[in-house]
């Protein structure tokens, strides 16, 4: 069985740098995000722990203000857009053309180009370390971002980056919207997709109809600050308050889009691991649509003390309720497959498991919000940001590690150190709850967010004492994945092609996969296919000798990327440098067009 | 199964039997409908709070909020309506946009007629009508730059007031999205004279260019109605 | 010759050029309306009026010269979403800002 895959000859093996930069194979690309977003996860990590070190005690003074309020806005843009994001990108890349019995996703080049403006963004937004770094949140509240409060060039970092970085999210989802679509191998129905591959499927519709709307905020933003337009600006007849609905238009589904893929993950990894189909298949996939579709009626819910009418304000806190719904559904499946199922603790059950509660928390402090008054209350205190961490650390980070030691052998056909793994695990778990379940508490007492520092006489020292040291916990058991990760690469390759029994087809193939994935497309017979065939005694078909077409490597996609980031330098630099870019990105579209590609 | 753009026609066995191309292009049009959703929302958010001249329409206004305008602006609102109210004549000119935008509905019917040429294997008709409707854009774009240096010439500029900012970044989008709809139909063009045109898929390259062009076609449909024909 | 052709070839064979030409006249009559709509003085009609003939237009010219109506209903459903969830976005916002009598929270 083992041997089975992989046998065909593999055309086009390259290696060395170029092969790299020219490569479109779907592994590749997804194995560059992952690397890329795990190395931002690093880079706001250690923001976070200058934070935490200067919060740790009252009157610290580790970092000024100034410098604290690059650190905090950095912290959030770098783990939002250049962490978590990429990093479902990574698995998407990954997982979802072997999850659907594809070879490829549906636009190789364009899968490329996504990734090179995701980097270039990436150092683009970072680079602004060198100047000012954007320092007034990740959400940019004007008239904070104005010329007259923002005089340096933070804000047109904040601006041209989230640009180019939404170019490159609308490209990878629309390529993955066509390819989940139309890419399907023979059977394989909509309603036998895996819930990874379905959850993938939704948020990339949240990708490219919400990244719109914030893409028309940042352009009004980037006239207002160099084309002497008054759209955020009050002294010339503008509103604030726009911008806030632009952006949490967008906002708030992209939380969606941040929590979806963890629990696509878990949906995969509980199953397998707990030795039973998951429950409510059909549920859990209504329930993600129906989180989508929702996910557009409840941003108002992070502006109610902007002040609202009643009855939209009563509408935006009903549906902010409501949308808890479909997200109990979805714990209350997990908990049912897991039930009298024959379970395996290893460290990727562990992560998985350990999401529900977790996430449960954070989304019932989310339900609270929905009440107004509630809100008014909470309202930029700490027990906002304990809110928003136990989703997004606890919940989507948590979901991440699991789907990285789940997925780890087929990657790279070695195992992850167990030992190792649980020591990662347990110190995560202990760290996590340290660092924010302390922050409810401070909230409650009355601590605001974004400030650098608090005076003695706040009673606030103990509990952000143990946050910080929850935070150092926390960035240990990351330490400890690191070194999991370079001790296990160093091993020989043992893992099998199925090495957990799971049920679905990216087990199919061997592990790491040849270059066209799967030697003979598996036929799709069933939901949980591997485990349809294993009880009904079918074989994988025998690999005929057919001679499989893998699109060839290109440089076009980093030409264009580079071609794009110099449109986007101008309004950093001069003007010439976009002109300069124009005929970069007509060059590299026309080559990319009459490109043979067999 | 790589299903690239210019893949082998041998495969095109799609789950649904649409082509990936154009499912990407209609998805992406999607989006780009929330994208000038957006700018249209934002228009017309600035639409009802108008306060200062030059105005879209002519709209009477308090005579002492002229003070410290500049003369061209004041101008517009000469006509006095009684002691304290001035009206200010709208500054767009609608039987210009109305030829305009008959241009770019034209150019429409010219698209078609270009992906009927080319689906029929006939190159000739294709090649005259993509001219054609590349030609039009371009007119759309000089109606355009001609409105632009007029309304700058009567003092409407992007920092004027919130209708200038608004109405430039709107329809600047909408014209920089035609104005790449022109290259993409000249690319065409001139690609169709290669040894073998456009290939063997020469009805679908020129198809989904034209979903493109149609697309940007309805938005100023929507356009023209909410900004221009919409009084205040 | 692709499958892909043959399968569009076949979906619109009803459209030909005298068509497209009628459509366009259709359209342009549509729009000569709304131009003598906006300069005669209806009164509350003329906005509702002028929505619903642009949306018409709007209609026709995706049914007809995008050729929605002969495509896949999968098509169909996926634009039409994009663009109905457009719809519904500007009216939110435009609403929230136009009876903008803010209240104080509670």
């Amino acid at each position: 069985m083992a041997t089975a895959a992989g046998t065909l000859p593999q055309y086009g093996t390259h290696t060395g740098l170029w092969s790299w930069i020219t490569t479109v194979d779907h592994k590749r690309i997804g194995t560059m995000y992952l690397v890329t977003s795990f190395s931002f996860f690093i880079l706001g990590g250690i923001e976070a722990l200058l934070i935490r070190s200067q919060l740790a005690v009252p009157d610290g003074n580790v970092i000024d203000a100034e410098l604290y309020n690059q650190l905090f806005s950095m912290h959030a843009l770098t783990m939002i857009f250049l962490a978590v994001m990429p990093m479902a990108a990574a698995f998407f890349n990954w997982m979802i053309p072997l999850m659907i019995g594809a070879r490829d996703v549906a636009f190789p080049r364009m899968n490329a180009l996504s990734y090179w403006l995701y980097l270039f963004g990436a150092l683009l937004l970072t680079s602004s370390f060198f100047f000012t770094a954007p320092n007034s949140g990740w959400f940019a509240y004007a008239p904070l971002t104005t010329l007259q409060y923002g005089p340096s060039q933070a804000m047109d970092f904040y601006v041209v980056g989230l640009l180019i970085l939404g170019i490159s999210s609308v490209a990878a989802s629309l390529n993955f919207a066509v390819t989940i679509i139309n890419m399907r191998a023979p059977g394989m129905t909509m309603m036998r997709l895996p819930v990874f591959v379905w959850m993938t499927l939704i948020i990339a519709f949240l990708l490219f109809l919400a990244l719109p709307p914030l893409t028309v905020g940042l352009i009004q933003l980037l006239f207002d600050r160099n084309f002497t337009t008054h759209f955020f600006i009050p002294d010339g007849g503008g509103d604030p308050i726009l911008w806030q609905h632009l952006f949490w238009v967008f906002g708030h589904p992209e939380v969606y889009i941040l929590i979806l893929p963890p629990m696509g993950i878990i949906s995969e990894v509980i199953p397998t691991f707990s030795r039973k189909p998951l429950f409510g298949y059909s549920a859990m996939v209504f329930a993600g649509i129906a989180i989508g579709f929702m996910s557009w009626a409840v941003w108002s819910h992070h502006m109610f003390t902007t002040g609202l009418n009643p009855i939209p304000r009563a509408i935006f806190a009903a549906n902010t309720m409501l949308i808890g719904v479909p997200t109990g559904i979805k714990i209350f499946n997990w908990l049912g497959t897991m039930y009298g199922g024959n379970i395996r603790f290893n460290t990727a059950m562990l992560f998985a498991v350990s999401f529900i509660p977790l996430f449960t928390i954070g989304g019932i402090s989310g339900v609270m919000h929905s009440s107004p008054p509630i809100d008014g209350q909470h309202q930029d205190t700490y027990f906002i940001v304990a809110h928003l961490h136990y989703v997004l650390v606890a919940g989507a980070v948590m979901g991440m590690f699991s789907g990285l030691y789940y997925w780890f052998p087929k990657m790279t056909g070695r195992f992850l150190n167990e030992t190792l793994g649980k020591w990662n695990f347990w110190l995560m778990f202990a760290g996590v709850n340290l660092t924010f379940f302390p922050m409810h508490f401070l909230g409650l007492a009355g601590m605001p967010r974004r400030i650098y520092t608090y005076a003695d006489g706040m009673d606030w020292g103990f509990w952000n004492a143990v946050a910080t040291i929850g935070a150092f916990t926390l960035a240990l058991g990351v330490l400890f994945f690191i070194i999991n990760v370079f001790a296990s690469l160093r091993k020989e390759p043992t893992a099998s092609d199925n090495p957990w029994d799971a049920p679905t087809l990216e087990w199919a193939t061997s592990s790491p996969p040849p270059e066209h994935d799967f030697d003979v497309v598996p036929p799709v017979r069933a939901r949980d296919p591997l485990w349809y065939d294993r009880d009904h005694g079918i074989a994988r078909p025998e690999p005929t000798d057919e001679h499989i077409h893998m699109p060839p490597p290109s440089y076009y996609p980093i030409l264009l990327a580079a071609g794009v980031l110099m449109l986007g330098l101008g309004p950093l630099s001069s003007l010439a440098v976009t002109a300069l870019g124009v005929p970069v990105i007509l060059y590299a579209i026309w080559g990319w067009a009459l490109e043979p590609t067999h | 199964m790589a299903a690239e753009a210019h893949a082998a026609p041998v495969h095109h066995a799609t789950s649904t039997g649409t082509d990936n191309r154009k499912l990407l292009m209609w998805l992406f049009l999607a989006s780009e409908c929330l994208f000038f959703g957006s700018l249209i929302a934002s228009f017309l958010v600035f639409k009802a709070r108008m306060v200062l001249p030059p105005f879209p329409h002519a709209r009477e206004i308090d005579s002492s909020l002229l003070a410290g305008l500049p003369e061209v602006i004041q101008e517009q609102c000469a006509h006095v309506v009684s002691d304290t109210l001035v009206e200010c004549h709208g500054i767009l000119d609608i039987p210009v946009t109305s030829a305009s935008t008959f241009v770019l509905l034209g150019s429409s019917l010219a698209m078609v007629l270009a992906v009927y040429g080319a689906q029929h294997s006939r190159p000739g008709m294709m090649k005259a009508w993509l001219l054609i409707t590349a030609l039009l854009g371009l007119t759309f774009l000089g109606f355009q730059v001609y409105e632009f240096r007029t309304f700058g010439s009567e003092g409407l500029n992007l920092s004027t007031n919130q209708f200038g900012a608004s109405f430039f970044v709107l329809t600047g989008f909408h014209g920089t999205h035609v104005g790449v709809g022109v290259v993409y139909l000249l690319s065409l063009l001139a690609a169709s004279f290669r040894r073998n045109g456009l290939g063997p898929e020469a009805g679908f390259h020129v198809e989904t260019a034209g979903l493109y062009w149609h697309f940007v076609d309805i938005v100023w449909i929507v356009i023209f109605t909410v900004l221009y024909l919409i009084p205040s | 010759m692709t499958t892909t052709e043959h399968h569009e070839s076949a979906a619109h064979e009803g459209l030909g050029p005298r068509q497209y030409v009628t459509i366009f006249a259709i359209l342009t009559v549509v729009t000569v309306i709304e131009l003598w709509l906006s300069y005669s003085d209806i009164g509350g009609l003329l906005i509702p009026l002028l929505i619903l003939l642009s949306a018409f237009k709007f209609v026709v010219v995706v049914a007809y010269f995008m050729h929605l109506r002969f495509e896949p209903r999968i098509l169909n459903r996926l634009f039409a979403g994009g663009f109905v969830l457009a719809t519904l976005v500007l009216f939110a916002l435009i609403s929230l800002f136009w009876n903008d009598i803010t209240h104080p929270l509670g």
